[in-house]
């Protein structure tokens, strides 16, 4: 009987001073109010991380009337990710994109909530090194695609917990060094969806459907006056003949984003001109089913594409330069 | 939604620092009996429906316990005060799994969070000795007090208390984005606001550039772009979305005249943007779309621009909107919101670029060895135009003693996933001479449906040789592949119809285009890859002109093989060199990137079905993003 005395004053004890603890983190009374344990250790590692890493930081202090805005205009949220994944940070605007809240997700493992087939591409762009030398690889901007879990259902609800879809999301960002210690170095990154639709389109930009082996089934006019091709030139031929040999790789990666994960921005690649010389182009892309399929019973046979928004992003250069086998057919009829 | 603890589950959300989360499996649940069965167990553990709160996901080997869900409906109701939550109350509904076994789990997680906190905390460092658990949280405490007593920025009077202030928040988003924020007034671009982050990108001050026209730092070929961008006179016919459902174009009903901008209305370009010049060495070699030709003296970076237009009244601009108003109406100011980030450094290209020296050049071959691509540098190397090579054979400018290796290769690279070097081997230029190359070699496949695409070869340059290797009778011959000895003429085929003149030239097209014929039979054969020795061209070292007569005898009617045949090749069964790596270069260690090589996708070890539906599952599941509108309620941002 004095033993449990005992045990229950001390758990009343640990009790108080974790009350102590979550009354010290900015939090809204009606969240505070529903953690637990575990939670709030997560979150108070999460501030202290935080401080260690904006310490010593020279930063200007400019009230200014577009702050709120930063977010809202990247149309994504920002994540801070430890060098062993725990996402030390998460901007308040994540639930919006994974429908759960942020001192709900704050402190947890990023692996425990993205595609396993992603992980290896994560841990690869979280390989920071030790010390707070900078090196090449630190300096360089990290730029992938990944899948990550969302409680949304399509319509942007908060779904049953219990089905989650996967969510594609476009991760940018740089390693932020600490200083002080080498173990609060982490990975600042900006997720965001990628959008295709509702997407204002300029007069430098054309859209294409292909099939999954990137072969032209489609292209706006606009590839015309751009490129010199017309649409149905196109149609049936490979992507990959029609960009310069050095792009290769960087084309094969995009296509290989779009097997896997559905969704993918290619970085910059070079697309030959007809007439000769080439310009310099990025492409976003995602696969869609060709039709809207029935959702409740998927079929082999429905054509998915690949429709693709090509940003031209240069002028021609080169122009009298003739690269490939297409440029060398005849200007003038014979 | 309240952050539940994760105990009755066991160590499911906790912090797996250092663990293989590769292990982890997610929970099946019912739903996942509705795929079909031919998805293989590989697949369905990537890509199951649904999964249990991310939080409760059990570790593999609690994989077979269906009860689990049972355990979290339970904690999911069980809303309850958990401050006590040492106290078994909720794991009632646990059967199979032994008490003790949940217990564990939570302890060891409080215990891994616990020490993750004594890491974090000054005092609880130097100790020695590990502290207890009670003692570490005190500690917390009392650093989160002086924390807080320190931090300047944390403002205890904001009315929404947020874990990182907005204006750090903002400060990590633009670091993380590379970004700068900008404001421009639709009518004449003047710069209104850009954020102090612009120095770091573009090397101009804040000072500099507020109040300045945004045209002044465009690329004068992108002015144009920018300028449609920032109007919105249906005189320019861009109103360019693109339905979600059939992912084509269609006009935007954009309401005629209107006088305001469509607030809210999102726009998204890249342009090219001056950036201030600093002395850093340039590289020659640089290709990339953000420097610009040597020649002109102006840098410019290309700048991928995101945001919204917005429009608000005049009066509430004050000094900012001064002279700023619209033409059509003067209350209102209508600019664009957005931000500016640099991300050609992203471009995989750049990490992945092959280092050509100047005495490198690459070229791009059809399966059948004709010339489909040729970079520019082959010229002065060579003598030939690009347009002078494309469409012919290699094969004709190959000198006759390296035909044998050199097809030998060709045919190994048409089989290989890997990188096949080639020996040195003399290269026809256009004056007759030869250079000695050496080439590296591979196959690019297209990762969806297998085929070769074309190989791609980087040629480097051994030596300018231009002696004559001494076989006479080639000097005036325009075609490489010359025979000099007269009984190797004699042993070339007749082909019907085609006159001897030009059967030199024939016939060293044919050998690239048997090889080719070879791979497509083969595999429409199906035969194992390892037969190569059942084709007329056999690996023997004899270079007898016999066995060059051989191979004429089945050439077909020089016709080029068809690249198009939609092979259904099986498997090529070469060990793929390939790990997923970031630095993926095009002649880089290992072979292409491929399907294979990504860790957890088999996608190769199905049938084309298979694939598909794997692709079509894995699609199903995700929120491709297409479908969403845009939130317009969301652009109501007061000022």
């Amino acid at each position: 009987a004095i033993s449990r005395e005992a045990a229950r004053r001390r758990r009343r004890v640990e009790s108080d001073v974790f009350g102590d603890l979550s009354r010290l983190l900015p939090l809204q009374a009606s969240v505070r109010a529903h953690l637990d344990k575990p939670s709030i250790i997560r979150l108070t590692l999460s501030f202290i991380r935080m401080q260690a890493l904006l310490r010593g930081e020279n930063r200007q202090t400019e009230i200014n009337w577009l702050e709120e805005m930063y977010l809202k205009i990247l149309e994504g949220f920002l994540m801070v990710l430890s060098t062993t994944g725990d996402m030390i940070f998460l901007s308040d605007n994540v639930s919006k994109y994974m429908g759960l809240s942020q001192t709900e997700l704050m402190g947890h493992n990023i692996f425990e909530y993205t595609h396993p087939c992603d992980h290896e591409e994560i841990r690869h762009n979280l390989r920071l090194t030790a010390g707070w030398k900078k090196c090449r690889e630190n300096n360089k901007h990290k730029d992938f695609v990944m899948r990550i879990k969302s409680a949304l259902t399509h319509r942007g609800r908060v779904g049953n917990l219990k089905s989650t879809t996967w969510k594609v999301l476009h991760c940018q960002g740089r390693v932020k060094l600490c200083v002080a210690s080498s173990s609060v170095s982490c990975l600042l990154l900006t997720c965001r969806p990628l959008p295709l639709s509702h997407t204002l389109l300029s007069t430098h930009t054309f859209t294409s459907q292909h099939g999954m082996d990137m072969r032209f089934t489609y292209c706006d006019q606009r590839v015309t006056s751009l490129l010199g091709y017309r649409p149905e030139e196109l149609l049936g031929r490979s992507i990959y003949d029609l960009c310069h040999t050095l792009d290769t790789s960087c084309l094969n990666k995009n296509h290989l984003n779009l097997c896997l994960k559905s969704q993918s921005v290619s970085g910059q690649y070079r697309m030959l001109v007809r007439s000769g010389g080439y310009v310099w182009v990025e492409s976003h892309s995602a696969v869609i089913p060709g039709v809207q399929p029935s959702r409740s019973r998927p079929n082999p046979s429905q054509p998915l594409c690949i429709l693709s928004v090509t940003y031209v992003l240069s002028g021609v250069e080169e122009p009298s330069l003739q690269l490939s086998l297409d440029q060398t057919f005849p200007r003038y009829p014979r | 939604m309240s952050a539940q603890s994760a105990a009755a589950g066991g160590g499911g959300g906790g912090d797996w620092t250092g663990s293989e989360p590769a292990d982890d499996v997610l929970v099946e649940e019912e739903q996942s009996n509705s795929l079909p069965s031919l998805v293989t167990p590989s697949l369905t553990s990537g890509m199951s429906f649904s999964m249990d709160m991310p939080r409760k996901r059990k570790g593999s080997t609690d994989n077979q316990d269906s009860k689990l869900a049972l355990i979290n409906d339970a904690d999911m109701e069980d809303d309850q005060n958990r401050s006590d939550g040492e106290d078994q109350h909720v794991k009632i509904k646990c059967f199979r799994e032994p008490h003790s076994q949940i217990e564990k789990r939570r302890r060891d997680k409080m215990n891994n969070l616990i020490d993750k906190l004594s890491a974090m905390i000054p005092t609880c460092n130097p100790m020695s000795r590990k502290l207890d658990k009670l003692t570490v949280l005190r500690m917390a405490v009392q650093h989160l007090k002086s924390l807080k007593g320190s931090a300047s920025s944390f403002s205890e009077a904001s009315y929404k208390p947020s874990f990182l202030p907005d204006e750090e928040l903002k400060h990590l988003v633009l670091k993380a984005a590379d970004g700068f924020l900008f404001v421009v007034g639709c009518d004449r671009g003047k710069i209104v606001f850009v954020s102090e982050s612009v120095t770091k990108i573009l090397n101009y001050s804040r000072t500099e550039l507020i109040g300045q026209s945004l045209f002044d730092y465009i690329h004068p070929k992108d002015m144009g772009k920018v300028k449609e961008q920032l109007s919105a006179s249906e005189l320019h016919p861009r109103e360019r979305l693109i339905d979600a459902k059939t992912g084509l174009q269609v006009q935007a009903d954009l309401p005629i005249g209107a006088s305001r901008l469509c607030s809210g209305a999102r726009r998204s370009f890249f342009c090219r943007m001056k950036y201030n010049k600093i002395p850093v060495k340039v590289e020659e070699k640089e290709t990339q779309a953000n420097t610009s030709k040597k020649k002109e003296s102006q840098k410019y970076c290309t700048v991928h621009c995101t945001g919204y237009m917005r429009s608000w009244p005049t009066s509430q601009m004050g000094a900012e909107g001064e002279g700023e108003a619209d033409k059509q109406d003067s209350s209102y100011f209508s600019c664009l919101v957005a931000v500016g980030r640099i991300h050609s450094h992203s471009a995989p290209q750049v990490n992945g670029e092959v280092r050509v020296r100047p005495t490198e050049f690459v070229t791009r071959y059809a399966m059948d060895g004709k010339f489909t691509f040729v970079d520019q540098r082959a010229t002065t190397i060579l003598g030939y135009l690009p347009q002078e090579l494309l469409g012919t054979s290699c094969y004709e400018y190959f000198h006759q003693d390296d035909l044998l290796h050199l097809a030998d290769r060709h045919r190994k690279v048409l089989r290989s996933r890997e990188k096949i070097e080639t020996n040195c081997y003399k290269f026809k230029t256009k004056y007759g001479s030869f250079v000695t190359l050496q080439s590296q070699w591979f196959s690019f496949v297209n990762p969806w449906n297998k085929e070769v695409e074309y190989i791609v070869s980087t040629n480097t340059v051994i030596s300018y040789d231009n002696s004559r290797t001494g076989r006479s009778g080639h000097k005036s011959e325009q075609s490489g592949n010359s025979k000099a000895s007269e009984d190797c003429k004699k042993s070339l085929p007749v082909i019907p119809g085609i006159s001897s003149a030009s059967g030199t030239m024939i016939y060293a097209g044919s050998i690239g285009t048997q090889i080719a014929n070879e791979l497509l039979d083969f595999n429409k054969l199906n035969s194992s890859p390892s037969s190569g020795n059942v084709s007329p061209f056999s690996l023997a070292q004899d270079k007898s002109p016999q066995t060059l007569h051989q191979i004429t005898n089945s050439v077909p009617n020089g016709e080029t093989s068809d690249m198009e045949i939609p092979g259904k090749s099986s498997s090529e069964g070469e060990p793929q060199g390939a790990s997923f790596s970031g630095g993926d270069s095009l002649m880089g260690e290992n072979s292409q990137l491929d399907l294979d090589s990504v860790v957890g996708a088999s996608l190769n070890s199905l049938s084309n079905d298979e694939a598909a539906m794997a692709v079509i599952m894995s699609l199903l599941e995700t929120d491709t993003n297409l479908g969403e509108a845009v939130d317009f309620e969301e652009m109501h941002w007061s000022l």
